[in-house]
């Protein structure tokens, strides 16, 4: 599904991603984890096409578009860190813009209606500004409103920053109800320890660099966790 | 007399919406002052008259006055703001001055710094309405405007475009990562703005019979003041302040004489930075929408 090879990012002299290389497999979650500043946003948003990058990403096979609103096209969702929500447009503008590269009308109404099925207070806040809702409520709307665009991977930036531990929880159910639908989800989290409950395979990033990589249980056993979150991990990345 | 002023000053002030609402869709996508916009209403007003100098009908006057500035509203965009938008805002500002300048003297150039006059007997009918007495061009410019308006009303809320454009305007990467084609959209929204300023040219030579090559400065300072009134990217408001200051501007001279009409636009531009800076319908420290 989604295979990235050799990602680095630069700002300037900053190296903020070097030679990441990772995979996410059809109707798979896969957590890409790590502290603050590790640079896990930085490689969503070059995957995403938001930032310039070497090295090469393909989906579903076939490379991806280096621009944002290509790769959406060619299945790649991004629901950005801190939601990305137009708050100036009512919720149900928002779901719409979800949409915006569909040509189907028809099919657009009904997958919105069917959003607002799968989160009733959006129905209820369909005429409010978006920008009024509260943060569990936006992370809703953000993660009904990339599922219009039909993707087939899904990735989610931090998407319980922010929240009540009641509301990110669940927003982790959500996630992994959504691993039923069929969509493949990549998953960035600083709360690594719940995102390996839902998540099938997760990769750890330190300071730009994988350090880690393996299903939830191999990396809790191996006790990198801690190191990756606390200090610096020593150990060499395992193969995927 | 007050009532006559007022139909006077909703004239000028369907003018000066116009230009600001071509000023406030640009200030909205990018969040500069793109400053050709005035001299892009002065060269619409001269591109309308010659069309009608030259016997066309004034409906093909507007028309071909909005497509030449909506060409050059791209033209802008891709000189002036494209390879400019990581600079710091001034650059593109002082860039797009730049073309100001260049468009007032290409039209001294080719139609000489003496007013450009309409034929004396077009749009020259009036109507009585009680008191007041209004002029078939007065008409026309009202009716062009709302007409406009409520167009650009329509494309806003109901169009792709619209749509686009009003995600742009509020998060740049998030409208791309929605599939929003930014660069085609923004340049759509430069040429719309030079569309608008373009028929508002036209306008505002037909309400004085005559165009000058600096009628730009003028309308164009005016313009700003009311995007400032209404509320910097707020359409909403620019409709509500154009005719506003309109009124105000025509008052001012009624009531006060000539001398003190300039005061008390600007005066009430200022005014809105010191006591309402997100202006009339804008909301404290909320973003501004287009």
């Amino acid at each position: 599904m989604l295979a990235v090879r050799n990602l680095a990012v630069r700002y300037g002299p900053i190296q903020a991603v070097r030679d990441l290389t990772l995979e996410v497999r059809p109707g798979e979650i896969v957590a890409l984890i790590g502290a603050n500043g590790a640079g896990k946003t930085s490689a969503v948003k070059a995957i995403a096409g938001l930032l310039p990058h070497t090295g090469t990403v393909s989906l579903g096979g076939q490379p991806l578009p280096r621009r944002a609103e290509y790769a959406l096209r060619a299945g790649l969702a991004l629901v950005p860190e801190g939601r990305g929500i137009l708050g100036q447009m009512t919720v149900a503008e928002n779901l719409r813009m979800g949409g915006y590269a569909r040509r189907d009308r028809a099919g657009l109404e009904a997958a919105m209606e069917e959003q607002m099925r799968r989160f009733p207070i959006l129905e209820q806040r369909r005429d409010k500004l978006a920008g009024l809702l509260s943060g569990g409520e936006q992370q809703m709307l953000a993660i009904g409103r990339a599922l219009l665009s039909q993707p087939r991977l899904l990735v989610l930036d931090e998407p319980s920053l922010g929240l009540a531990p009641i509301m990110a929880a669940r927003i982790f159910a959500l996630v992994e109800e959504l691993r039923a639908t069929g969509v493949a989800i990549l998953l960035v989290e600083q709360k690594a320890r719940q995102v390996l409950k839902i998540a099938d395979r997760a990769y750890v990033l330190e300071t730009g660099t994988l350090r880690a990589s393996g299903t939830a249980s191999e990396l809790a056993a191996r006790g990198l966790l801690a190191d990756a979150f606390l200090g610096t991990v020593t150990q060499a990345p395992p193969p995927a | 007399m007050l009532l006559q002023q007022l139909v006077n000053g909703l004239t000028l002030g369907a003018v000066y919406t116009l230009v600001a609402l071509g000023f406030s869709l640009v200030m909205g996508v990018l969040g500069v002052l793109n400053l050709a916009v005035a001299e892009l209403f002065m060269l619409g007003g001269y591109v309308g008259l010659s069309l009608i100098l030259a016997d066309y009908p004034v409906a093909v006057a507007i028309a071909g006055a909005a497509l030449v500035t909506a060409v050059l509203g791209v033209v802008v965009e891709k000189v002036a703001y494209q390879p400019l938008r990581n600079a710091p805002p001034i650059a593109p500002l002082l860039s797009t001055l730049g073309f100001s300048v260049i468009f007032q003297t290409a039209a001294t150039n080719i139609w000489g710094s003496d007013p450009l006059l309409m034929p004396p007997d077009l749009l020259d009918a009036r109507y009585r309405v009680g008191s007041v007495s209004v002029g078939q061009a007065q008409l026309l410019v009202m009716a062009t405007a709302v007409v406009l308006v409520a167009a650009l009303a329509l494309l806003m809320r109901h169009t792709r475009f619209g749509y686009g454009l009003r995600a742009i305007a509020e998060n740049r990467d998030v409208a791309r990562l929605l599939g929003v084609p930014a660069p085609l959209v923004t340049s759509g929204a430069f040429a719309l703005s030079g569309a608008l300023a373009g028929v508002a040219g036209v306008q505002i030579g037909l309400h004085y019979s005559a165009i000058t090559p600096y009628v730009g400065v003028e309308v164009g300072l005016k313009a700003i003041a009311v995007m400032v009134v209404g509320g910097t990217t707020n359409i909403w408001g620019v409709l509500l302040a154009g005719p506003l200051l309109g009124v105000l501007e025509v008052m001012t001279v009624a009531l006060g004489g000539a001398a003190f009409r300039d005061m008390t636009v600007y005066g009430l531009m200022i005014l809105t930075l010191l006591v309402r800076p997100q202006g009339l319908l804008g909301r404290a420290g909320g973003a501004q929408r287009v």
